[in-house]
């Protein structure tokens, strides 16, 4: 299997544990030098992936290429240009941070010099990188292990949940040592459940459900190309709004979202919101709101939808990617002051 | 080597060290003090055998039996302290997701105890010949003894016997930890094949000689009874108890280097 210009490729990948299967065949194609979002409900096999990506638990089948090359069994020594945060950070908790770095750097490649002190000062730990790990809060250890991830300066970023317990400062922070570490050709690979920030963040994604991939691409073109426009009317001129859209789109493509509060979904292209909101006007229906474009959060309850319960760890309430769900509020802008965002 | 270096550091930081360190030599003074301040309340043969801990030259193999008694239970609990540990941090995950060869990382560590281990030992018979000459005083026995030269000259590799023999414990501490996977379940499984080896002792009286920690007891040749199990079971010649000893150290940490390559790595 040779996959030139992708980072990271898996082909076919299986894991169960025991009777229950983790990874049902995952296909995941990253390219080089992007920042890529992995997304998925809970229990649709993210973390698993991370594990078999890092040589910590072994597939039942299929194949794994990191950076170009092979990745088996004995082949240990691909990781030496990886760098990993797989789910909580690991440290010594007597330890301090800068000594936590200082043994993690025994291991694997070899750290240069000054090494560790450029990574505290990266993620803001300089001043505290003396004291025990066990006085740091979480995010204080998240981006401990942010530092432990770029020791070796790898070429290839595995992260999982890399926000979590951080503040909104250090959520920014963390982004633009991101993105720029992409921009220098180091290729991203980020797991998170917080869609807004995958959104803000990757280049590409991918999302999986039930240990399958079920979509992958540019995000950009992922959005524009499964868009909807969404407008709210009254209640009473909901049936009036759907005729009036039928001739611009077809009687498929109109349809009201859950809840009884005046939403409509129409499936066509963001770029024509203007031409919803002239068909509604020429009717005499003034939209409320209108939201342009699909944004991450729908598309990953869209595509998620339906795979919820042949995930291992089913939905929160039952209410996940369901029909009751409310409407997406992202990129919601009033029609009567901004119209389409 | 960069492994091994890092794991002395770790272990010369870690609470544990000291902790085991001290609760050792501790009871050891305690036991001395004790004995020494008691033997004037004791009359004939009692008296003779319970100032034995503190006369020279006797008492250095004695001190070096007690060690090696008490120091086993500790030693199983220290290896699966650290190993456990491991395991409940991460920090074997970590280092595994850079690259580092698994069974190599794990014997590295040992080896880092291996060293522990032997300046522990010679720090808590230090700590013993000093709390000794004090009770040796306070019971008004001579300490005379203290430069006799044979016994001096039999000390290195008693103490060579005895380290090979405290690290066979800790090695099983730390291969019962790799197989729990845990540092609480790794202590706690630890401490019972400890004790559960001296209870076995009842029904199987001629097999548990060969068991890790009595094989271990029987490693330094003396005639005292600070071993676990003590002077009921009949013991191996110190030589024969080498051997077992070497082989329960070696199928520990086959145990540990295997089980650890094949281990799926979680948490």
């Amino acid at each position: 299997m040779t996959n030139d210009g992708l980072a990271l490729a898996t082909r076919g990948l299986q894991k169960r544990f025991g009777t229950r299967p983790a990874l049902a065949g995952l296909d995941l194609s990253v390219p080089s030098g992007v920042v890529y979002g992995f997304l998925g409900p809970n229990g649709a096999g993210k973390t698993t992936t991370m594990r078999l990506l890092t040589g910590l638990i072994h597939p039942d089948a299929g194949t794994i290429e990191v950076l170009g090359r092979s990745f088996g069994r004995a082949d240990r020594h691909r990781l030496f240009e990886v760098g990993a945060l797989i789910e909580s950070p690991s440290f010594y908790p007597y330890l301090s941070g800068r000594d936590n770095l200082r043994a993690l750097a025994a291991t694997g490649a070899p750290t240069g010099p000054g090494r560790i002190e450029e990574l505290l000062e990266l993620v803001g730990l300089r001043e505290r990188g003396k004291d025990k790990v066990q006085t740091y809060s979480l995010g204080m250890k998240q981006r401990l292990g942010i530092a432990a991830a770029l020791l070796s300066d790898p070429r290839l970023l595995l992260l999982d949940e890399p926000a979590n317990g951080l503040d909104p400062a250090g959520i920014v922070a963390m982004r633009e040592t991101l993105r720029h570490l992409a921009a220098q050709g180091k290729t991203v690979f980020v797991s998170s459940h917080v869609l807004g920030e995958v959104q803000q963040l990757a280049d590409v994604i991918g999302i999986i459900a039930a240990g399958r991939l079920v979509r992958e691409g540019p995000i950009d073109q992922l959005l524009l190309g499964e868009g909807a426009v969404r407008i709210r009317v009254e209640l009473a001129e909901v049936d009036a709004a759907r005729t009036a859209l039928v001739p611009l789109v077809g009687d498929a493509m109109v349809e009201a979202i859950a809840g009884d509060d005046g939403w409509l979904a129409v499936h066509i292209a963001a770029t024509r919101a203007s031409e919803v909101n002239r068909a509604l006007a020429q009717a005499g229906i003034y939209a409320s709101a209108l939201e342009a474009g699909n944004d991450l959060e729908s598309l990953f309850l869209e595509l998620t939808r339906g795979e919820a319960g042949a995930s291992h760890e089913g939905t929160f309430f039952g209410l996940a990617g369901s029909n009751d769900a409310p409407p997406p509020r992202s990129g919601a802008a009033d029609a009567s002051t901004g119209g389409p965002s | 080597m960069r492994i091994f270096v890092a794991g002395i550091r770790k272990l010369l930081r870690r609470p544990a060290t000291f902790v085991t360190l001290g609760l050792l030599v501790g009871l050891l003074g305690l036991i001395l003090i004790a004995v020494s301040a008691t033997a004037g309340q004791r009359t004939g043969r009692a008296a003779q055998e319970s100032l034995l801990l503190v006369t020279f030259p006797g008492a250095y193999s004695l001190i070096l039996s007690f060690i090696l008694g008490l120091g086993g239970l500790f030693a199983v609990i220290y290896g699966a302290a650290i190993a456990g540990s491991e395991w409940t941090w991460g920090t074997l995950k970590a280092a595994v997701a850079r690259g580092e060869s698994r069974s190599g990382y794990q014997l590295l560590s040992f080896a880092a105890i291996v060293v522990m281990v032997g300046v522990g030992l010679v720090l808590a018979l230090a700590a013993g010949v000093v709390v000794a000459i004090i009770g040796a005083n306070i019971a008004g026995v001579s300490t005379a003894g203290l430069n006799d030269t044979e016994t001096l000259g039999k000390m290195p590799e008693l103490m060579a016997r005895a380290w090979l023999a405290i690290v066979e414990e800790g090695a099983l501490g730390f291969a019962i930890a790799t197989l729990a996977r845990s540092q609480l379940a790794g202590i706690g499984a630890g401490i019972g094949v400890y004790f559960g080896e001296q209870f076995a002792s009842i029904f199987l009286p001629d097999i548990v000689k060969y068991l890790p920690f009595n094989a271990a007891t029987a490693v330094v040749a003396t005639s005292g009874t600070g071993g676990p199990g003590g002077g009921a079971i009949a013991r191996l010649e110190p030589n024969v108890a080498l051997l077992v000893v070497v082989a329960w150290l070696m199928g520990a940490l086959l145990v540990t280097a295997i089980f650890t390559e094949r281990a799926e790595i979680s948490g």
